[in-house]
């Protein structure tokens, strides 16, 4: 199952989907929202935006990708989009294998190439302005600008 | 009105001022589309090294040919996850 959601991800839902009589493994990797704070200012929130119908087809290729790599027999990634708040699951990627290896392997795959090729950018929204992360543009006047 | 569509995503749609607009134009190249598009939106020139294309829904380099009806996407270096 690959999907962008709107709302809060159910995880455990994501897993119980990918639990099969001939896989011994189910591998789970799950990206919260993470609060920083620099010099009196923190992270409110982060927003999602994602570039649809593309973001949904290259989580479809990631999971065409690590079926090519490893014997794995599900692969579910659920990806966030719009308001998360701390703490939030914004990404869950659930790997179902006959063995542990492939599972273990093939979820590390995921999340990095999901921050390679997915058309999704995240803005952290601070108590003194946002920033778009990997662009740093944005309001917060400490943000260096290009 | 005919032309490219082209979409703009987080930080480039921040830049521009807005999330789309038509450049008219066609059989152009990507590399040659850019300069239409930073002339109508002069604050996204410093990021043009930071920019992938997409047409269609695809990654396109900069020598991908757009037609009329096409859609081109800015997209800024991605932060998923």
């Amino acid at each position: 199952m690959f999907a962008i959601v709107e709302g809060p991800i159910d995880v455990g839902a994501v897993i119980s989907a990918a639990q099969r009589p001939d896989c011994g493994a189910i591998s789970t990797f799950v990206g919260t929202t993470r609060v920083d704070e620099s010099e009196g200012a923190s992270v409110e929130y982060l927003e999602y935006e994602a570039y649809r119908p593309m973001a949904d087809r290259k989580l479809e290729e990631i999971g065409a990708e690590i079926r090519e790599r490893w014997d794995v027999r599900q692969v579910s990634i659920v990806h966030r989009a719009g308001r998360v708040d701390p703490g939030e699951a914004s990404v869950a990627i659930v790997v179902a294998s006959p063995r542990r290896g492939p599972a273990f392997e093939a979820s590390r795959y995921a999340i990095e190439r999901i921050k390679e090729v997915v058309p999704i950018w995240k803005r952290e929204v601070w108590s003194d302005g946002y920033v778009w992360v990997g662009s740093q543009v944005g309001t917060r006047e400490r943000v260096d600008l290009p | 009105m005919s032309g490219v569509k082209v979409l703009l995503f987080g930080a480039a749609a921040d830049r521009a001022g807005t999330r789309e607009t038509v450049i008219p134009a066609e059989g152009v190249t990507l590399d040659e589309l850019w300069p239409l598009l930073a002339e109508r939106h002069p604050d996204l020139s410093p990021m043009r090294g930071t920019l992938a294309f997409a047409v269609n829904g695809e990654y396109a380099r900069g020598d991908a040919r757009v037609f009329s009806g096409d859609e081109v996407a800015v997209l800024p270096p991605v932060s998923g996850g």
